[in-house]
């Protein structure tokens, strides 16, 4: 029988309707992908891009089911939690047995919202200053000729191959120390416990990401437009600001939103340059750990936490999504 | 008053000499073109002047003032550029009043020249268009009314009708000789397009591998051409060349022989000397429009024909059997001559041809330098005195 379906299959391509209805589903089914592979394909598809979003966004539902419970019934979570009644709601309980005073007990146990405010602050200063000096790196080794171009752009890429672990022996040293010079700005002349002990390293590691991505961009815009904005009266570094980068807006958008989540997220270097506590510049995750304590650990806080953690950093993608995807696929999308 | 004066100027990149040595003075109100084929610095000697290249040797002078080391913006030019090069993230107001703006014009003001330069360039009501929104020749107007914003002393172009289709050329060509009457301002105009050269210039600059070959009026360059280069590259077909050498009674070749007294051009027996002439200077001996002034018949073969209209390219050849191949265009032993389109001519014939003396050039071959622009038989008084030994006085 398997035979004659086949041969029916070679013939039914030809656009006839195949006459053979005595065979089995799944013969049936192949015979059809044959003729119509789009099918499997777009199957295929939706298949892989499930799996993906259960993958990504499956962890955030928990973390969210985690924050709900009331601590110290996190064991009965199945999908929602073990207290999670919806017909309270009819008695009047809008929270249907949950815990959303979690959301609002982060602030009250620990200033989450200075940790947070620290995070912030250390991520956007940090995405200005990298946006700012790769910009201008990007300008020379995407628009300019002379000689010994590759090899200072190797070496610049080099420094991102470093394990940032190499770094912090020596600038744990430096920045303890205390600097004669600093001493009228920071009160005891250490960088320690401020946020410059940590801008100052993480413009550094996350430099060579953004001058390569704009290098990559600012070598695109045609020449005679930097030509025509200084015939018309802007310097070299007036042709940069107002024409190439805004001309380069994905590729300024993808690096710095790159940079802002990298530094937002990051809490290696900060555990270590900073001593808890949030007046010290201590991080968010800094933050989230502090609901850990000697004898309980609030699993529920710290989800909760986690959550309005990651929420300045899902708005920013969001707003600038679409920017980021035409600047990933740029180089594959330019003409 | 803006005159542009080029002093020794000379640009290196590593090992290439862009440009070599190169004199220059334009007048104020000028309209120049600098011609050439692709890579003979002459986009370079252009760029020079706007500031966006620094020689490496020589001074740039406008209006008097040594600008060789300012930037671009303090030098009072503005420029159109072959790919146009408007701002694509800037409507049509944004990109007409960019230079204004960093000057910090104000808006009132702004408005008023934006208004008028729209005007010249007949763009009214597009001001909130975006570049992309628009047509070729639109783009063009633009870039045209950007750069005439500012009122510059002198007006760069380099290539600006390069991208457009031939019709839309023809008319911007116009379009700039009137642009040109109106502003009276220099115009330095960069083509590899003889034709916008021969039209729209008071001068020509003719450059070839980083040189100045010759800068005069587009009929000059035409009809007294200094050296072949010159002489090939202005004229469309190009001139004809043979070479060949000079004997006791004129010229001589292979195929060519045109008797002259080479003593009345300083021209010793022996010497290699191109001979040049252009197609409608060549003329079918039995034909009634003959040359004014005529050198003794040569026999040729037809070879191709091609009808313009107007006129029909005849493509000879001296010798009968000798194959020609068209994609190398006139070869030796070939000659292109222009007939009347009335012309009973068909392939594959005898004719016979001559030249109209008073338009045929003698170069030297190896120099390349022009000797004569025109050759007078040997019987005649004139260009230069006839010889003794030859000639016979009337």
């Amino acid at each position: 029988m398997a035979a004659e379906s086949h041969s029916d299959t070679e013939y039914g391509r030809s656009g006839e309707e195949e006459p053979d209805l005595d065979r089995g589903p799944i013969e049936a089914w192949a015979a059809r992908s044959i003729k119509n592979p789009d099918r499997v394909y777009k199957g295929l598809f939706y298949t892989a891009m499930i799996a993906f979003l259960f993958t990504t966004l499956f962890p955030f539902y928990w973390l969210f089911m985690v924050a709900l419970t009331p601590s110290g019934s996190l064991q009965n979570i199945i999908l929602a939690p073990s207290t999670f009644d919806p017909t309270l709601l009819a008695q009047g309980d809008l929270t249907m047995g949950t815990n959303p005073g979690a959301f609002v007990e982060i602030f009250e146990r620990l200033p989450f919202h200075r940790y947070m405010f620290n995070s912030f602050v250390i991520a956007t200063i940090t995405t200005v200053i990298v946006l700012i000096v790769s910009s201008l790196a990007g300008y020379i080794f995407g628009r300019l000729r002379f000689r010994g171009k590759s090899p200072l752009m190797l070496l610049v890429l080099l420094v991102s191959f470093f394990p940032p672990a190499a770094f912090f022996l020596p600038l744990n040293r430096l920045f303890n120390r205390n600097i004669g010079v600093l001493e009228p700005i920071l009160s005891d002349g250490s960088l320690y416990n401020t946020p410059y002990a940590m801008i100052i390293p993480f413009s550094a590691l996350f430099m060579p990401l953004s001058i390569f991505i704009l290098t990559t961009f600012y070598s695109q815009i045609p020449d005679g437009l930097e030509d025509a904005a200084r015939i018309e009266g802007t310097t070299r570094l007036g042709a940069l600001f107002r024409v190439i980068v805004p001309l380069s807006a994905p590729g300024v958008a993808t690096a710095g939103v790159l940079t802002f989540i990298a530094v937002y997220n990051e809490y290696f270097f900060s555990r270590l340059m900073t001593d808890p506590g949030a007046d010290n510049w201590a991080p968010i995750v800094r933050g989230i750990l502090g609901y850990q304590g000697q004898y309980e650990t609030l699993f529920n806080l710290m989800a909760a936490a986690s959550i309005v953690g990651v929420l300045p950093v899902a708005i920013l993608v969001v707003v600038a999504q679409e920017k980021i995807v035409s600047g990933l696929t740029a180089g594959a999308l330019k003409e | 008053m803006a005159d542009v004066t080029l002093e020794n100027i000379t640009k290196r990149y590593e090992d290439v000499t862009a440009v070599d040595d190169m004199n220059l003075d334009i007048k104020h109100g000028e309209f120049v073109t600098f011609v050439g084929p692709s890579g003979c610095g002459k986009s370079t000697t252009m760029e020079t002047i706007a500031g966006l290249t620094t020689p490496t040797e020589g001074k740039v002078i406008i209006g008097g003032r040594d600008v060789t080391n300012l930037p671009p913006k303090d030098r009072g030019i503005s420029m159109v550029f072959q790919n146009i090069a408007l701002f694509p993230h800037m409507d049509v107001y944004e990109n007409i009043s960019f230079g204004l703006r960093l000057r910090k014009y104000d808006k009132d003001e702004i408005d008023r020249r934006v208004e008028k330069a729209a005007e010249v360039v007949q763009l009214g009501g597009m001001m909130d268009r975006m570049p992309d929104e628009m047509s070729g020749g639109q783009r063009q107007r633009v870039a045209i009314a950007r750069a005439i914003v500012r009122n510059p002393d002198v007006f760069l172009m380099d290539e600006p009708l390069a991208n457009l289709d031939a019709k839309l050329r023809v008319h911007m060509r116009t379009e700039l000789q009137r642009l040109h009457k109106e502003l009276d301002t220099t115009i330095i105009y960069v083509t590899h397009d003889q034709a916008e050269a021969m039209t729209m210039s008071d001068r020509i600059a003719v450059i070839n591998a980083g040189q100045l070959q010759q800068i005069d009026p587009p009929l000059v360059c035409y009809n007294e051409p200094q050296n072949l280069f010159v002489a090939g590259f202005i004229g469309s077909p190009s001139m004809n060349f043979v070479e060949g050498r000079i004997t006791d009674n004129g010229f001589n070749s292979d195929d060519v022989t045109i008797p002259f007294n080479p003593a009345a051009y300083n021209l010793s027996t022996g010497a290699d000397v191109t001979l040049g002439v252009r197609p409608e200077d060549v003329f079918l001996s039995r034909n009634s429009r003959e040359a004014a002034d005529p050198t003794p018949p040569l026999t040729a073969y037809t070879d191709v024909l091609e009808p313009m209209g107007n006129e029909i390219f005849a493509y000879l050849k001296f010798d009968e059997e000798a194959e020609s191949d068209m994609e190398k265009g006139i070869m030796p032993g070939q000659l292109l001559i222009s007939v009347d389109p009335d012309t009973a001519i068909e392939e594959e014939q005898e004719v016979e041809v001559v030249l109209d003396r008073a338009k045929t050039h003698l170069f030297d071959t190896a120099t390349g330098n022009a000797i004569t622009h025109q050759i007078a038989p040997i019987d005649s008084t004139g260009a230069g005195g006839a010889d003794a030994e030859v000639g016979s006085d009337d």
